[in-house]
């Protein structure tokens, strides 16, 4: 008769230990997360506030390095949500890469909107915003040339500029999911359908956009999301690295902003409905955008799965812009996991680290 | 012979992993119905209709609230606002001083850049490829 070996008390004891302590955790984490203590330090790269106005900063990160690259680069958020997307949490900020990549980074953080910037139209920010912000660029560098790199609705405003003034100074424009054809939009461009969006009513009722309206409808293009991210929050939660980012995330998320009102009525009525910016018949208090006019070095980065500027209406970008230096790339991921999270930190950063390196002596 | 205990744990590793993967699949498969549903024409009109009840109901909000806070004397909403786009207004005028300052000291040879940023490095890195720039 064979003989049946005892099992192993002291595997028997750590797989035991093992579970306690994973459980231990667990709750520990729950706890943290029901009292929302310990919360992650987000956007604390050291900076310098160069120029303010209104809500609008000008942020000079400190350089992490002895020698920089001749090139500043300034990061144009959007007006959608917080900066600090970019600037996440150290050792997970783009920011932060790019400095320690040996670049002198500033950043154009549009603030949160109050009731009285509900008037603010494109025209304010493209004429008049950033032309003032890169002057301060120029004094604090003393370059007279500067890079641009543009996330979302931040890279629009870097062709909307460099469409307008085709002679400034811009070194490169990176755009990251950046969505120029709106025909593309997806279910955004059927909800805002002037079939059925009063845009007018809105805005006249509203001023800005209101916050929630704004986090909702980005929700609703991935309803499952939030329900689903619980589920994995609690299936994870013994893991504080899991914990760490998806608090991180969802704080930056759940963090909405308001949308200025005039700019809305814009974008809606002439991008959305008109496609202008596709149709490169865009004007901005009679000037025209002209995207063919745009010529120094142009990188363009999309996201395959980006719900929010999906990859039909971001493709065209490359091919509206008249540079010959001119590159396209698709990585894998999302709209923000493009810029943020391990999936940047393998893709996007060393890419755009790279491209702007050579081009930025 | 194989480990009885760890047998047993990589079994419930390979249920949890099944289950993650449903759980994703799940997700994929909702996602995709709600946005059938929603890119339909009659839920763009619904959410038309939504927006417009959401502005009439504002408005609404905001004028009773406005006529309550003139009733006890208390500033309304759009007072505040008013305040905000006058300091705004302030805040502009001071920053086109602020300018003009900065652009006679510097036609008259004054330096004005903040401390912390005259701590410059170097502007003469190099990249480590040795690809000639294409800019």
């Amino acid at each position: 008769m064979a003989s049946v070996r005892p099992p192993d008390v002291n595997k028997l004891l750590e797989a035991a230990q093992g579970r306690v302590q994973r459980n231990v955790r667990r709750a520990q984490s729950g706890l943290d997360l029901l009292l929302a203590r310990e919360q992650p330090p987000v956007g604390v790269t050291p900076k310098d506030v160069i120029y303010s106005r209104g809500t609008l900063r000008l942020y000079h990160y400190r350089p992490l390095t002895n020698e920089v690259y001749r090139v500043p680069v300034v990061f144009i958020m959007s007006l959608v949500s917080k900066p600090w997307i970019l600037d996440l949490t150290p050792g997970q900020s783009f920011v932060e890469h790019m400095l320690r990549q040996g670049f002198d980074v500033f950043m154009v953080d549009w603030g949160i909107p109050r009731p009285e910037d509900k008037r603010l139209k494109f025209e304010d920010y493209v004429l008049d915003f950033m032309p003032r912000c890169f002057e301060q660029v120029q004094k604090a560098t003393g370059e007279p040339d500067y890079s641009l790199l543009g996330y979302c609705m931040g890279g629009m405003f870097g062709l909307m500029y460099k469409g307008i003034y085709p002679e400034a100074p811009v070194t490169n424009l990176v755009c990251a999911a950046t969505p120029v054809d709106m025909d593309g939009m997806g279910l955004f461009r059927r909800w805002s359908d002037r079939a059925h969006l009063d845009v007018d009513r809105v805005v006249e009722a509203m001023g800005n956009i209101a916050p929630d309206l704004m986090l909702r409808s980005f929700e609703m293009l991935r309803p499952m999301d939030r329900w689903m991210g619980y589920v994995r929050l609690i299936d994870r939660l013994w893991d504080p690295t899991f914990v760490y980012g998806y608090r991180v995330m969802y704080k930056w998320t759940t963090e909405q902003i308001p949308f200025p009102g005039e700019v809305y009525r814009q974008f809606i009525r002439e991008l959305m409905w008109e496609n202008k910016l596709m149709k490169n018949t865009l004007t901005l208090a009679g000037r025209r955008v002209d995207l063919k006019a745009i010529t120094c070095p142009v990188l363009h980065v999309m996201a395959e799965h980006d719900h929010i500027a999906p990859y039909p209406s971001t493709r065209p970008l490359t091919s509206l812009v008249g540079s010959d230096d001119k590159e396209d790339v698709v990585l894998k991921g999302g709209h923000v996991s493009l810029v943020a999270g391990k999936n940047a930190v393998a893709r996007l950063w060393p890419k755009v680290a790279e491209w702007l390196s050579e081009r930025s002596l | 012979m194989p480990d009885e205990n760890g047998s047993r744990d990589s079994g419930r590793t390979d249920v949890m992993e099944l289950w993650r993967g449903w759980l994703t699949e799940t997700e994929r498969q909702w996602n995709t119905f709600f946005n059938e549903v929603m890119g339909t024409d009659s839920f763009g009109r619904l959410a038309g209709g939504y927006m417009d009840a959401y502005a009439v109901i504002q408005r609404g909000l905001n004028q009773g609230m406005d006529r309550y806070l003139n009733t006890f004397n208390l500033p309304t909403h759009s007072d505040i606002a008013e305040l905000g786009e006058r300091l705004h207004n302030i805040e502009e005028r001071l920053a086109s001083i602020e300018a003009n300052i900065s652009n006679l000291a510097a036609a008259s040879g004054v330096t004005t850049t903040a401390s912390v940023t005259q701590l410059r490095p170097a502007r003469t890195r190099r990249p480590r490829s040795t690809n000639s720039p294409k800019a």
